[in-house]
């Protein structure tokens, strides 16, 4: 469904952004940090390598879980439980307090037809929304053009090591960083018109134009996160890995215009496929730490009735540990949707632990892109059909 | 007359760099080999840089001063040449105790306790936190293996930067994408060394000769969780990634391909240092792969790979975008399969046959390659004439912070290639690195030598040094610890704070340290041998030994401003004994011009 309304209320006002004019070293004014407080605003936290979901919320009541699970499974005393049928991983604190507090939506069986199990191909297709596909751009990206056609400066923001394909934009330029303090060009005094306004060349150099044009967003974007970095403290824990969550407050506690904003769990981290237990439960502590703190943050600045956060893997992992008390590639997976706004709850098909595939993996319940349109429609107030190339139902995760 | 000589080459090398020259449209996808006519200076270079790291005028025009032909053969026949370089030289931090290494911290102090013993350490009788000295010599060797493994990554940067081999180095680093392993997952150094010499003694040979090896490569079993993978119970991880990633692509084979393939491989594992193969834990049963069926073993299911067309294909034009271009049509792609099969899966010979070709050197191919952060890095330090690898700044930091660390790639498909080499941020750090190299930095401290902060290991060193209990020396200083990543440390047997700070203190006296001077350069000498005379000319100089396609005439003058200005003279000769600093500061505003990440 459309949120007309909404939509029409930001259309405006980046209308009137645009016509401010936001440009490189001009501090932002009071007024255009007040009125980008009105934008909403959507995380996406990739969890790199298929994390196992199975021992991540884990379904203690099921005695076929323990039965596939023997020495890996985790003992109902030892789970953080949440209702009568699930309890989180022992480190997830975090998830289990926003689970409690009616601010995590978990949707149940995820996945597509087809399911690839290798982690690149999968992690494309949901990088693009079109699994089986040849499309170009990301979700996330063509997103960006749909909401934003003015092309609000800083609009879609990645931090990462490299850019990642979700946030692949026909229009936009991504700002994509890693470390703040680094996002700074060095250079002396008198080089600077040199450095900062290399000429545009032309021709048929298409790998020399994409330079010229990253360029130019680096100059523009650098300023205004640095900025956004120095003034921002926090008394927040994020624990020990922040997942570059409190780089993303940083922008937002600034006012900044970026709406999107794309971080990830790095290096295939969750690809656990021998001795999985230690390792996995330290991995989702720091991923619930961090998500928790952001949440937490975000409150503290009174931003927290803005934000959605949406977490996801590229798959989930086999049903049955396997010899090595680790686990192999599979298929369904929850996804979470977090946030002040969000309904709490449980979405979507819980997947049979009794019928598998003949793979011995979960049956998908739930087509991922429902999820992405459901946030399309509900949070970001626009039509997801063109966007998906498809009619995906929407789950009311709103209101 | 030397000084004349000099600055006439000089004088006509720069006129030819500066100006584009359109190659035929019809080279472009054409493997006839570019006449003798058609060789020149830049194209040598374009050579140069792609079949290596690129080179001073002096090389490049070693290469031009032949035919293509023999050029090509000097690059890619290259056993011949005399290289001698040092091999690594081992810090000897290893000792048999830690052979065969604990999966985890919690493995071996739970061995250590059901045992009383683990890692080669013994636990202690009686008295406080019996288990210390495991915990101690487990991180220990995380640390130690970690720094060693730098110092693999300095002792072959250098390789990269002085051999007379470079398309040898070049096809290591290659290699080293295609069969991406990690020490992080490793956890050997020795292994990650190993593996690197495979690479390069078949780095140019039989590309069924280096798989069969790399397959059976401790460093690849380890990382690819091999050890795991026996009869009865196999582990899908090795035989995904070989089809997936090594040889054909997704989306040309089945799961059940998969799982059949593993079959072949159990019992495929590693001791030490060795490949060992486990009979008993073999699978010699029926197995169908890819439509063939019979009682494969792991060599088998290799040759059945290496039948199917595809993966000629995807090896060929995966070859054909690291040395030529990203753009690859189907019907190249399908043109360069048959050239691998050709040459019998050879790659010295087809390597031959594309560097030779008319399509290396068409517009298409020349300046359009976006260098990865370590040819960057490297092809600098060449151009600049450098004999050593600067430790001001780290290298290992500065391409870790472009996105290519050496000997950690961030999973098992390597690096990533082309355009996702650059974004906004990461074109900044490129730009950075020239500058910390200029002008190096004065504050710099030495990553192998100062213990990261994110360990905490500084504050609890100093707190056991003024005499405090272990309890409170080690407790973080957060004022607000929420999270539940700061109770995993807490047990009664050991201290993993104190661990971490023991380890250190020992890693860092076993693993040697890596020298640490800054670059040493000489821009003033660069320009005065090339005989230039003017700020002009000097900027000149430094755009054709640096840059591979030509910059506007406008930039060409604002730099040449700028450098004269800074000089207060056009002349060099009067700026002749001070125009070190300004050239040094010009060579940075060149170096980040967005036209030289292209090569």
């Amino acid at each position: 469904m459309e949120h007309a309304h909404t939509n029409a209320t930001r259309r405006d006002l980046l209308k009137a952004l645009g016509a401010l004019g936001i440009t490189a070293g001009l501090p932002l004014s009071p007024a255009m940090a007040a009125a980008s407080k009105d934008k909403r605003i959507l995380v996406v936290v990739e969890m790199s390598g298929a994390n196992d979901g199975l021992n991540t919320l884990v379904p203690y009541t099921d005695d076929e879980y323990y039965r596939l699970r023997p020495r890996i499974g985790l003992r109902p005393d030892k789970v953080r439980k949440i209702d009568d049928r699930y309890g989180f991983n022992p480190g997830m604190l975090g998830f289990e307090q926003l689970y409690k507090d009616g601010k995590m939506a978990i949707v149940h069986g995820c996945g597509y037809p087809q399911q690839s199990l290798s982690h690149f191909q999968s992690m494309a297709y949901w990088h693009t929304g079109v699994p089986n596909g040849g499309e170009r751009f990301g979700w996330l990206g063509r997103v960006a053009d749909a909401i934003d056609p003015q092309l609000t400066p800083n609009f879609l923001v990645n931090i990462d090591e490299r850019q990642s394909l979700a946030v692949h934009s026909e229009h936009h330029v991504p700002v994509v960083f890693d470390d703040p303090e680094r996002f700074a060009r060095k250079g002396l005094r008198q080089s600077r018109p040199l450095l900062d306004n290399p000429a545009l060349t032309d021709g048929p150099n298409a790998s020399r134009q994409y330079l010229d044009k990253v360029a130019a967003s680096a100059r523009e974007a650098s300023q205004l996160v640095r900025a956004a970095w120095d003034g921002y403290k926090t008394p927040v824990d994020y624990g020990i890995r922040s997942l570059d969550l409190n780089k993303v407050a940083a922008m937002i506690n600034a006012g900044l215009s970026s709406q999107l904003f794309y971080v990830s769990f790095r290096h295939n981290a969750f690809d656990t496929h021998v001795q999985q237990n230690e390792l996995h439960g330290r991995l989702l502590s720091y991923a619930s730490d961090a998500i928790a703190g952001f949440m937490k943050d975000m409150e503290r600045i009174g931003r927290a009735n803005d934000v959605t956060v949406l977490v996801f893997s590229e798959f989930g992992r086999r049903a049955a540990e396997n010899t090595s008390l680790g686990t192999d590639h599979g298929t369904a997976n929850h996804m979470y949707v977090i946030g002040k706004p969000v309904k709490g709850g449980h979405y979507g098909e819980v997947p049979s632990l009794t019928d598998l595939d003949e793979g011995g993996n979960l049956k998908f319940t739930t087509d991922f892109r429902r999820v992405y349109a459901s946030l399309i429609e509900g949070w970001l107030g626009h039509g997801s059909k063109a966007l998906l190339g498809g009619d995906f139902k929407t789950f009311a995760l709103y209101g | 007359m030397r000084i004349l000589s000099k600055f006439s080459l000089g004088a006509l090398i720069v006129l030819t760099s500066l100006i584009a020259h359109a190659a035929p449209a019809e080279w472009q996808d054409s493997f006839e080999p570019l006449p003798s006519s058609e060789w020149n200076h830049d194209r040598a270079a374009h050579l140069l840089e792609r079949a290596g790291f690129g080179g001073t005028p002096a090389e490049v025009s070693r290469l031009a001063a032949m035919s293509p032909k023999q050029a090509v053969r000097s690059l890619v026949h290259y056993r011949a040449i005399h290289n001698p370089l040092p091999p690594f030289e081992d810090s000897g931090a290893f000792d048999p105790g830690l052979d065969p290494f604990a999966p985890s911290r919690p493995a071996a102090t739970d061995l250590a306790k059901a045992t009383g013993e683990s890692l080669g350490v013994k636990t202690k009788p009686a008295g406080n936190r019996k288990l210390q000295q495991v915990a101690d010599r487990f991180l220990y060797w995380k640390r130690v293996t970690k720094l060693e493994t730098e110092r693999i990554g300095y002792w072959w940067a250098n390789r990269m930067l002085v051999t007379k081999r470079p398309l040898e180095e070049k096809m290591v680093l290659f290699w080293h994408g295609h069969f991406a392993t990690g020490d992080e997952k490793v956890q050997d150094y020795r292994k990650m060394l190993k593996q690197n010499e495979l690479l390069r003694a078949k780095a140019t040979g039989s590309f069924r000769d280096l798989l069969i090896s790399v397959s059976q490569d401790p460093a690849m079993l380890a990382s690819l969780d091999a050890g795991v993978n026996i009869k009865g119970a196999p582990n899908e991880n090795f035989a995904r990634e070989i089809m997936e990633l090594f040889t054909m692509g997704v989306g040309n084979y089945s799961e059940k391909d998969i799982q059949e393939a593993a079959r072949a491989f159990t019992g495929w594992n590693y001791k030490g240092l060795e490949y060992v193969l486990n009979p008993q834990q073999h699978d010699d049963g029926l197995k169908t792969v890819l439509g063939n069926s019979g009682n494969f073993d792991g060599v088998q299911v290799i040759d059945i790979i290496l039948a199917k067309p595809v993966t000629s294909e995807y090896i060929a034009e995966k070859l054909y975008r690291y040395f030529v271009r990203e753009d690859v049509t189907p019907a190249m792609r399908v043109k360069l399969g048959k050239l691998l099969r050709d040459k019998k899966f050879e790659i010295a010979p087809f390597l031959e046959t594309v560097f030779e070709s008319r399509d290396f050197y068409s517009d298409a191919s020349v300046g359009t390659r976006i260098k990865s952060p370590v040819e960057l890095t490297i092809s600098t330090y060449r151009k600049l004439g450098l004999v050593e690898v600067p430790g001001i700044p780290d290298f290992n930091v500065l391409t870790e912070s472009m996105g290519q660390k050496l000997l950690n790639p961030p999973n098992v498909a390597g690096w990533a290639s082309g355009k996702s080499w650059i974004t906004p941020g990461l074109l900044l750090v490129r730009g950075n690195f020239v500058y910390d190299t200029v002008f190096p930095p004065v504050n710099f401290i030495a990553p192998d030598r100062v213990a990261d902060d994110r360990y905490g290991i500084v504050p609890v060193a100093d707190k056991v040094a003024m005499g405090m209990d272990v309890t409170t020396a080690t407790k973080p200083d957060y004022k607000e610890v929420t999270s539940m990543s700061m109770q995993n440390d807490r047990d009664e047997d050991f201290n993993t704070r104190l661990a971490s700070y023991h380890a250190w203190r020992k890693a860092i006296e076993k693993v040697k340290a890596i020298p640490r001077m800054p670059a040493r350069l000489d821009l003033s000498q660069m320009v005065r041998d090339a005989g230039c005379v003017s700020a002009q000319q000097a900027v000149d100089q430094l755009l054709m030994r640096f840059l591979s396609v030509p910059v506007d005439a406008q930039t060409r003058r604002k730099i040449s401003a700028l450098l004269e200005s800074d000089l207060g003279t056009a002349d060099l000769k009067h700026a002749d004994s001070y125009m070190e600093d300004a050239l040094r500061n010009v060579l940075h505003v060149i170096l980040s011009l967005p036209a030289y990440q292209l090569g």
